[in-house]
């Protein structure tokens, strides 16, 4: 028998079926929607949009954070419920893309926010948001 | 009796932000003021995708900013490079080919094909008509396949139209592929007509824009047909090669929001016979001026200034562009139709609603966020 | 060709004085002194160029003045008219044009007094519209410089993956 942490038993648990609450800027908007859509079905994987962060567990930042909206989003994710992870999309977040020299945007989420999981792409395909939902599953099952 | 419990003390008033992490209204919020269920007064809060575009432009020079241009509004992009393009082609006194004009025309129009049918599917959405969302959505991916054979990439065309023309020719195949993605999108358009009743009942007659009102809030293009004014900047300040086609302009007069959304399908129509006219009479030939066929690094731009006046999916569209001789452009100051649209005429339109309405009213002005921060 | 662009220039300058060109079908530009822009404007509205289309700044740091630019579309016409007029850089000053143009031209000019400085005098709401909580000068003038602004404050000295940009 494995020990696991307390962590790990409840993420095992809880994370078969995961719920998304969006919080997109607008390229996420165009490449994201179509994921609802019938032709990448995402319910057939279990995954829903919820319209209010108490219900979810994962939260989608796409595309590049200003000032402004960064504040909202932090306090979006404080409203979350434990156990919860945050995905981020496109290549604004990881180092602040083509906007690098622009004042008002921030150049790396990491400063503000735990990321789990970075998708690269500018805007990532569909198929790429699967993959890397295919690859919590096997994240949370290996760990301790 | 009931004058007198009528009469009593009335403590009605409360603020309702109607808010970005709202699922149903996109990276802008709208400040209300409601007395019971009535909206009395709105503020717009613009602000939450500002990167200040304008500048940016100033440090790059004009085939990075062909690149970057497609980002200023994402549900539309080839038309706004198409008018980036345009500026610095008149400002170099550049004449581009004439096979590159027609495919010019050709992407534009299909982009705004592409933009309407988002329009439609999420303002059924925003009305609770939640089929015509995944019919809209469905045959969008169509499109999109297109786009990709064609210029590289789904969403974003990495700047295919540039200054000089086009960056590479059709494939073989394209013409045959096009004219089946158009028959699709005419199944679609008759899916669309079919009458649903509780569309017509929540859009017939609320949220009327009258015509003084509108030419006095600056609005344009479907907002502005739909109060009763037939003008289009593809007929009255005619830019690449419309002349050559033959195309009407749908009008209403009513100003709701049933009319605007009749407006958005009779527009794909036109579109559709558009391209089909622009496909018959390609010639061949170069796709893209001599001078600007292999990429230089720094490319002077003569001195002087010029204002461009395009018309996008989403109305009018301009940008003001100096030059003083260097290879990067002095300024760039580009007019947006929704910055008119988000600001004084949806402040305007909203009050004396009521809450349930507020949803169809905001999405029957087919807003894009990016497009008024820039 | 430009027959009724040539009638409407001759017009106007038998009655004001300004410079003023005709650059193609359908585009003139202007320029002219900013004693005479109000009452100008005033008698291009009643002539016909009902739409304003947008009001722009340019910001010339060598000569020390600010430029702006006011496109007007007629309708009727089917004219473009661009009118420009110069003031000073450290106290940019004018009168609005709300009186003529109302809620149409009150959103530019907010947006101008926010990322230029320019003091709009009677218009009556030129409270900030994009940032909230700036500090700084306003960041559209020439003497900003973004790229250096943007390695103070957002990137770090200590962090060793960062050094690239510090060398």
């Amino acid at each position: 028998m494995i020990k696991r942490s307390k962590k790990a038993k409840t993420m095992r648990k809880l994370i078969k079926a995961i719920w998304i609450f969006n919080w997109f800027n607008s390229c996420g908007f165009a490449e994201l929607v179509p994921l609802v859509g019938s032709r990448w079905d995402m319910e057939r994987f279990g995954m829903i949009i919820v319209g209010t962060p108490r219900h979810a567990d994962v939260l989608f930042i796409a595309g590049y954070q200003t000032l402004k909206s960064i504040k909202r989003a932090k306090r979006v994710y404080e409203q979350m419920a434990e156990p919860k992870v945050i995905i981020a999309l496109g290549s604004c977040t990881m180092t602040g893309g083509m906007y690098w020299d622009s004042y008002n945007t921030i150049k790396r989420l990491d400063d503000y926010l735990p990321v789990t999981m970075y998708i690269p792409g500018c805007p990532p395909r569909p198929e790429a948001v699967f993959e890397a939902c295919e690859k919590i599953f096997q994240h949370v099952k290996e760990l301790e | 009796m009931i004058d007198q419990i009528e009469t009593l003390h009335r403590d009605t008033d409360y603020d309702l932000y109607f808010g970005s992490a709202h699922p149903g209204s996109g990276n802008f919020g709208v400040k209300l003021k409601i007395d019971g269920e009535v909206v009395t007064n709105a503020r717009a809060d613009p602000g939450y995708l500002h990167r200040g575009f304008e500048k940016l432009m100033e440090y790059r020079t004009p085939i990075q900013n062909a690149v970057i241009s497609d980002r200023l509004c994402v549900l539309e992009p080839l038309n706004w490079n198409l008018i980036h393009a345009e500026a610095v082609d008149e400002l170099m006194g550049i004449d581009i080919p004439g096979r590159a004009k027609y495919i010019r025309v050709i992407m534009a129009e299909l982009s705004r094909i592409q933009s309407h049918i988002i329009w439609f599917g999420v303002f059924s959405k925003g009305t609770g008509f939640d089929t015509g969302f995944k019919i809209a959505f469905g045959y969008r991916d169509y499109i999109l396949d297109l786009f990709e054979m064609i210029t590289g990439g789904r969403v974003y065309p990495a700047g295919y139209i540039c200054p000089g023309g086009v960056r590479r020719d059709f494939p073989n195949s394209a013409k045959d592929k096009i004219l089946k993605v158009l028959e699709k999108i005419d199944e679609m358009i008759n899916l669309e007509k079919l009458e649903n009743p509780a569309l017509k009942a929540r859009a017939k007659g609320v949220g009327i824009l009258g015509l003084k009102e509108a030419i006095r809030l600056g609005a344009t293009g479907p907002v502005l047909r739909a109060s009763g004014m037939k003008t289009d900047v593809r007929k009255d300040d005619i830019y690449e090669i419309y002349d050559r086609f033959d195309f009407n302009i749908p009008v209403r007069k009513e100003g709701d929001c049933y009319a605007r959304y009749l407006i958005g399908i009779d527009e794909m129509i036109e579109s559709i016979k558009i391209i089909k006219q622009a496909l018959n009479e390609m010639p061949k030939g170069e796709v893209i001026d001599s001078s600007l066929k292999k990429p230089k690094l720094s490319v002077k731009i003569p001195s002087g200034e010029v204002y461009i006046r395009n018309e996008v999916a989403r109305g009018e569209a301009g940008i003001y562009m100096v030059s003083n001789g260097n290879d990067k452009p002095y300024r760039v100051k580009v007019r947006g139709p929704d910055f008119l649209h988000m600001i004084p005429v949806l402040e305007y339109l909203l009050q004396g609603t009521q809450i349930a309405d507020v949803p169809a009213v905001y999405w029957s002005l087919n807003i894009c966020p990016a497009d008024m921060d820039r | 060709m430009i027959k009724k662009e040539t009638e409407l220039l001759n017009e106007m300058k038998s009655k004001y004085n300004f410079e003023g060109k005709i650059k193609r079908k359908r585009r003139i530009s202007i320029s002219i002194d900013r004693n005479n822009l109000s009452k100008f404007l005033h008698e291009l509205k009643n002539r016909g160029f009902i739409h304003l289309s947008s009001i722009s700044v340019t910001d010339w740091l060598d000569e020390g003045n600010y430029e702006i630019t006011y496109h007007l579309w007629s309708y009727d016409d089917k004219i473009l008219l661009t009118v420009k007029t110069k003031i000073s850089r450290d106290k940019p000053n004018i009168q609005s044009v709300t009186s003529i143009w109302e809620e149409n031209a009150q959103i530019h000019e907010r947006e101008l007094h926010e990322l230029y400085g320019v003091k709009f005098k009677n218009n009556t709401d030129l409270s900030p519209l994009f940032l909230e909580d700036w500090r700084g000068p306003p960041p559209f003038r020439k003497d900003f410089n973004w790229r250096e602004y943007v390695k103070e404050n957002y990137y770090d000295k200590n962090n060793k993956r960062e050094t690239v940009y510090y060398d």
